[in-house]
């Protein structure tokens, strides 16, 4: 992505990084001077495993347009959090589609300390899922009575 | 600071013991005066950041009392600017909009302490790596990213709470599990270190795999006075006390304060046992001797080499038959009747370095089981030692083979579609490390032993990584090593051939000749197996320890926490973590010793306070966060009194076991859980302060 032209279309993408793995990792592709769109906004936690599905969908209606969960993966240092979050993110869609926000909106990711490039090829595939959608707002029905 | 020992001496630690509480609503007091210090770190952020439009943006935020920008936030200027608003303004929270925080959080912290603040009440926003740096030919791009990650951070200090570090009383003694080279090394320094130490080896023998080998590369010492040598010295240690045929059954408590139950298996023999040689040779049974990798039997009571650590035989009771005859040949020092003993004992930490398994091929891989003169190399270490099997002759059927092929990377990096997942379901995908140079070491030591042996070594990468390590590539080129290079989708094929002048045919398309397909007789195949966890799933269910991919331990971070466990207090030293060296393993093992003992140094251990809460006015004690926690004792059901004479059960966060990793919070139904200083409505704070900050739409 460095060095390409910027368009961030108009939309936010907000990164949840895990102190030990991404959080580092992103900051390594800082460090390396490699570009991603600004347009991204990185929130750190100790594991992505404590958001219930009700934070996913403030993000969203609060104008976040795409969501990445950058989380540490199978190599999570806490014990079978990789599987409770994954478990969760059926239930996130389930609430997505039923507010006409499209799921692919939302991805889990593992990305590890070093995995600068990684990380900016999930940020630029969300990018362009937000492209092609547009921002969030556009979809997002009322909430069900 | 809060001393929390949630247990009486002897209790359960793992079960808070806290008296019942009235329940009482939680009111944080927000934070009304914020200073916000933006850095210019040099030029690195005010290159690309217009700082000054950053702290004027946040000045006119609702409760920053100051914001000031700073050329370097972390120098004596910028820690005494944060100090002096503190005395002068009476703030109560601080943002510092600078680096990563993985640099400065802690010197801000103490900034905060020396102004009389909780450290606790600072948050960092990193508009460096994740601003200017990133963003570095976008600057106003970057100014409205600062601002918006500024806006966020400010949100979520007026929302932080003070905390104080956890702290438990810590016994100043440490269990090594392990007694290879590791565990050996680990406990010589903890004990230097005036740390007590229990040392436990599950086998008879200490001394682990590498008494199993000849020399040692890179320094090519004789392994085994080497590692006598380790042992001499930590045997000399008086507050180190050695128990061979132990292992842990049970394990409490916490980082600080661990009680382990040990069970030691009876060795079956004494001291008082004068006549060994006529005891083993009266054993009628034999089986496998696993310490020259199978190439030879041993019987029920063994010994693996003379002088071995201790200097005693010991009994296999899972082979022997208690039919006494070793008993009689010795007339004493043999108690066939022994039974296990179980001991508790204490520790503030524990260091793992209970090893690794060589990778055993399958039946077939490589002609491997097919024919017997398909080996490891780890049974060709065993020929090659001169108090081996074979004398250090490497011989098959009595004779020195004419000509040898070594194949690497068996059991080690291993692709999907085209290699077999182990016993396990998993394949080894990753590199073992260390087979390369302990191929080509055996490469040299075989033509240099035996001149007129052609030496074939078929690799499909090649690299002696470590420090002196590389000669051992360059000589086994000069000693005549023929070299030849397989692909992974081609690897080499091993045949027997009946009735040919040699027994076997491995034939390789050779990428070094440009895919010529290339015929090699040969007498001994030598499969370069690789490294695999040992299986210690008992222990990791009782510790929770974190487990990789790979199936080895896994550290918290490999460059920042390289040998500390997730779980406080456990420690990694050696080749339980990764496939290593000695030298590797040694290194591991003394930085996972100097762990030790900084974290009992006083009779106490602290730890970060960032733990789940409860908020007991909301908690209705459903027990859906007991379900969801994976860590035994982090969180309870306790009886609480929520009005006069009212007691009902509401969660308990045990500080000391809870991880903070945050698991339970999403399983209260009524949002009763948080993790200190990670809380969700504080997200939600920076969610909307993000949001509320116009969009950047191509903006440059």
């Amino acid at each position: 992505m460095t060095g390409t032209p910027i368009d961030t279309q108009g939309t936010r993408m907000l990164v949840i990084a895990t102190l030990l793995c991404s959080y580092p990792g992103i900051d390594a592709t800082g460090q390396a001077h490699m570009e991603y769109p600004p347009n991204t906004y990185v929130i750190p936690t100790p594991d992505p495993v404590m958001f219930p599905e009700s934070f996913y969908m403030h993000c969203f209606e609060k104008g976040v347009d795409g969501i990445l969960i950058a989380s540490c993966g199978t190599d999570s240092p806490y014990e079978g959090s990789y599987d409770q979050l994954a478990a969760r993110i059926p239930k996130v869609y389930a609430l997505m589609k039923a507010r006409g926000i499209s799921i692919r909106r939302l991805k889990l990711t593992a990305i590890c300390s070093v995995c600068t490039k990684a990380f900016l090829k999930e940020v630029s595939d969300m990018e362009a899922v937000m492209a092609e959608l547009g921002p969030v707002s556009g979809e997002m029905t009322a909430v069900p009575a | 600071m809060a001393e929390r020992r949630s247990k009486p001496k002897g209790a359960d630690k793992a079960t808070p013991a806290t008296p019942a509480t009235r329940a009482t609503p939680q009111q944080p007091v927000r934070g009304e005066k914020v200073g916000v210090y933006v850095c210019h770190c040099g030029g690195n952020i005010s290159d690309v950041v217009d700082v000054d439009r950053v702290a004027t943006e946040a000045s006119q935020l609702e409760g920053v009392a100051v914001a000031r920008h700073i050329m370097f936030m972390c120098s004596d200027e910028g820690q005494k600017a944060i100090v002096d608003d503190i005395e002068a303004l009476g703030l109560d929270r601080v943002v510092v909009a600078a680096c990563t925080p993985k640099l400065h959080e802690a010197t801000f912290r103490r900034a905060l302490q020396r102004g009389g603040m909780n450290p606790y009440l600072f948050l960092p926003a990193n508009i460096r790596e994740q601003a200017s740096w990133a963003h570095p030919h976008s600057p106003k791009a970057a100014t409205e990213k600062a601002i918006a990650l500024v806006r966020a951070a400010v949100a979520k200090a007026e929302m932080l709470e003070p905390l104080d570090k956890v702290r438990v009383a810590a016994v100043h003694r440490s269990l090594v599990i392990g007694g290879g080279v590791a565990g050996l090394r680990a406990a010589l320094d903890l004990a230097r270190q005036g740390v007590g130490v229990t040392l436990i080896e599950k086998s008879p023998f200490l001394g682990g795999r590498s008494v199993q080998l000849h020399t040692v590369f890179p320094t090519e010492d004789p392994a085994r006075p080497l590692v006598h040598r380790l042992i001499d010295e930590v045997k000399a240690e008086r507050n180190v006390s050695i128990l061979t045929n132990t292992e842990v059954v049970a394990l409490t408590g916490y980082v600080g304060d661990f009680t382990i139950t040990l069970r030691t298996t009876p060795r079956g023999v004494s001291r008082d046992l004068r006549k060994s040689a006529e005891a083993i040779a009266a054993c009628p049974v034999k089986v496998a001797n696993e310490f020259n990798d199978g190439i030879d039997e041993r019987k029920a009571i063994y010994q693996p080499y003379p002088g071995s650590e201790p200097d005693l035989p010991a009994i296999d009771w899972a082979t022997c038959t208690r039919c006494g005859d070793c008993l009689t040949a010795a007339g004493a020092g043999i108690d066939l009747n022994a039974e296990p003993v179980e001991t508790r004992i204490e520790a503030g930490a524990i260091v793992v370095a209970t090893g690794f398994d060589h990778y055993q091929p399958r039946p077939g891989e490589y002609g491997y089981a097919a024919s017997p003169r398909v080996v490891t190399l780890p049974q060709v270490h065993r020929m090659l030692d001169p108090e081996g099997p074979t004398g250090g002759r490497l011989e098959i059927d009595g004779r020195v083979p004419r000509s040898v092929a070594f194949i690497h990377c068996v059991g080690s990096r291993q692709i999907e579609g085209v290699d077999e997942p182990g016993p396990a379901g998993k394949l080894h995908e990753y590199c073992s490390r260390v087979c390369c140079t302990a191929t080509l070491q055996a490469a040299n030591e075989l033509r240099k032993k035996y001149p007129d042996t052609a030496v074939y070594d078929l690799y499909r990468d090649i690299r002696t990584y470590g420090r002196d390590q590389e000669p051992y590539y360059v000589d086994s080129s000069k000693k005549g090593v023929v070299f030849m290079r397989f692909a992974n989708e081609d690897r080499p094929k091993v045949e027997v051939v009946e009735g040919a002048n040699y027994p076997l045919k491995v034939t390789v398309t050779d990428t070094l000749t440009f895919g010529a397909e290339i015929e090699v007789p040969v007498d001994l195949v030598i499969l370069s197996v690789g490294v695999q966890p040992r299986d210690i799933s008992e222990f990791i269910d009782m510790t929770h320890a974190p487990v990789g991919a790979d199936g080895f331990l896994l550290e918290v971070h490999p460059k920042l926490r390289p040998v500390e466990s997730a779980i406080p207090g456990l420690l990694l030293a050696g080749t339980v973590q990764a496939p290593m060296d000695i030298t590797e393993s040694t290194s591991a093992a003394s930085a996972a010793a100097a762990k030790v003992t900084a974290l009992l140094a006083s009779d106490h251990v602290e730890m970060e306070p960032f733990v789940a809460k409860v908020d007991p006015s909301r908690c209705d004690g459903c027990g859906l966060c007991l379900d969801a926690c994976h860590y035994a004792g982090a969180i309870a059901l306790q009886d609480v009194e929520i009005e006069e004479g009212v007691v009902e059960k509401r969660a308990y966060v045990n500080p000391v076991a809870c991880k903070g990793c945050g698991a339970c919070v999403p399983s209260c139904p009524v949002s009763a859980l948080d993790v200190a200083s990670w809380e969700i409505d504080q997200y939600k704070a920076m969610i909307d302060a993000i949001t509320a900050q116009p969009l950047i739409a191509g903006a440059r």
